[in-house]
């Protein structure tokens, strides 16, 4: 046969193109159970962790999600997590960032008094400075911090600020632009978040 | 023919992909600021290197002159997406981390060039082995080059913190620039050290 004809290598691309294409579907459809609950569990995990529950490893974090109530007020999806008082309320958000969309969940008590936490899920700011934000401190300043004027304002220069009473949290030093879109997007949620429970901030 | 040493030598020394033929510089930039992101990175090039010449030198009797590179794309893509089904589903924090990564090992010069260059006129376990070294090749330049980075911009070695606390991390040494740098700098290095190899010889 000659291999360098028209019909053969019309018929040699098509078949190649099939085989592989069939190949990569048979892996995509054996592993797409994994994947999505991967990406549950991950969903899941950033919850908890906002709403101040930690956990280690898949079977954990589900055990502790079945804990977790969801609820829809005001076409708002909330997660409540029951802690004897006024409840835990967690709200998952996508806002702007400097880069790109801010995705992450915040917590905060059912009386909007205080948040509960912070999770950043995805963003795209700049590694080692607006970046960040996935660290632990910057997230930590937000465990149990009194909201104060229906806000949280984001300080700079940051100062080591641990006062949990002020209402405030440090900002990243070198990373201005995305510590004030993070305070942009605290002000939209909580208003949000006020809108679904009906509490006055 | 080469012999396998004589292959490995080349690869990972006197054509080296990066300091030698300069391919691979997009990604070299972009994935070294943490050492385990480009590892795993790495080691995806490192495979699909290595299955992709063998594939091509299996097939290349088959495959017709006119849609020679464009088989060979496709069976690079095919390699790359498996690498990308296998991360988001064993290893789905790696996945998120390397991002649209995995996705560009397939516009990687270093895979096109030693399918074409090797795999295309050579026997399939002499190809396969000189995608595997080619790949290391790659992988030792680039964990070299990780390694300052994270050292520098962070403080860790594969994120154990080995410098003492008071250390202020190179905020340069997380962001792509200082990359730039340091590939120019062994850049420099590999080929001083060539040319006195070269004049002793």
């Amino acid at each position: 046969m000659n291999k360098q004809s028209l019909p053969y290598t019309i018929g040699f691309t098509f078949f190649i193109s099939f085989l592989f294409v069939l190949f990569l579907s048979f892996a995509h459809h054996t592993t797409a159970p994994r994947v999505e609950r991967n990406r549950e569990v991950t969903r899941q995990r950033s919850i908890l962790s906002a709403l101040g529950v930690e956990t280690s490893g898949p079977d954990q974090i589900q055990e502790a999600f079945r804990e977790v109530k969801e609820i829809e007020r005001e076409g708002i999806t909330l997660f409540r997590l029951d802690d004897g008082e006024t409840g835990v309320y967690a709200k998952e958000f996508i806002g702007s960032g400097v880069w790109g969309p801010i995705e992450g969940v915040l917590a905060v008590t059912g009386d909007l008094a205080r948040t509960r936490g912070l999770e950043i899920v995805d963003q795209t700011e700049t590694p080692g400075l607006g970046g960040r934000i996935t660290e632990g401190w910057f997230k930590e300043q937000l465990r149990d911090l009194r909201i104060v004027e229906g806000t949280i304002r984001v300080a700079a220069p940051g100062e080591g600020d641990t006062d949990k009473e002020n209402g405030k949290i440090d900002a990243i030093t070198g990373a201005t632009r995305t510590s004030e879109r993070m305070g942009v997007i605290f002000k939209n949620e909580l208003e949000r978040i006020a809108s679904a429970l009906g509490v006055e901030l | 023919m080469s012999s396998p040493k004589e292959i490995m030598r080349e690869n990972l020394w006197t054509n080296n992909p990066i300091f030698m033929q300069i391919l691979g510089i997009c990604s070299a930039l972009a994935v070294t600021n943490l050492m385990i992101n480009t590892l795993i990175m790495t080691l995806g090039v490192v495979f699909v290197t290595a299955m992709s010449n063998l594939t091509v030198s299996l097939m290349k009797s088959l495959i017709p002159r006119k849609v020679r590179m464009i088989v060979q794309t496709l069976i690079i893509a095919f390699y790359v997406i498996i690498v990308d089904i296998l991360l988001r589903a064993y290893l789905p924090d790696i996945s998120r981390a390397l991002g649209p990564y995995v996705g560009l090992i397939i516009t990687n010069c270093i895979i096109m060039g030693r399918a074409e260059a090797f795999a295309q006129s050579n026997p399939p376990v002499l190809s396969l082995w000189d995608g595997v070294t080619s790949g290391m090749g790659y992988m030792g330049v680039l964990m070299t080059i990780a390694f300052v980075r994270e050292l520098l911009g962070f403080g860790t070695v594969l994120g154990f913190p080995v410098l003492p606390s008071g250390f202020e991390p190179w905020i340069i040494m997380v962001t792509p620039p200082s990359a730039f740098f340091l590939l120019g700098i062994i850049i420099w290095i590999g080929k001083t050290i060539m040319n006195k190899e070269g004049a002793t010889a």
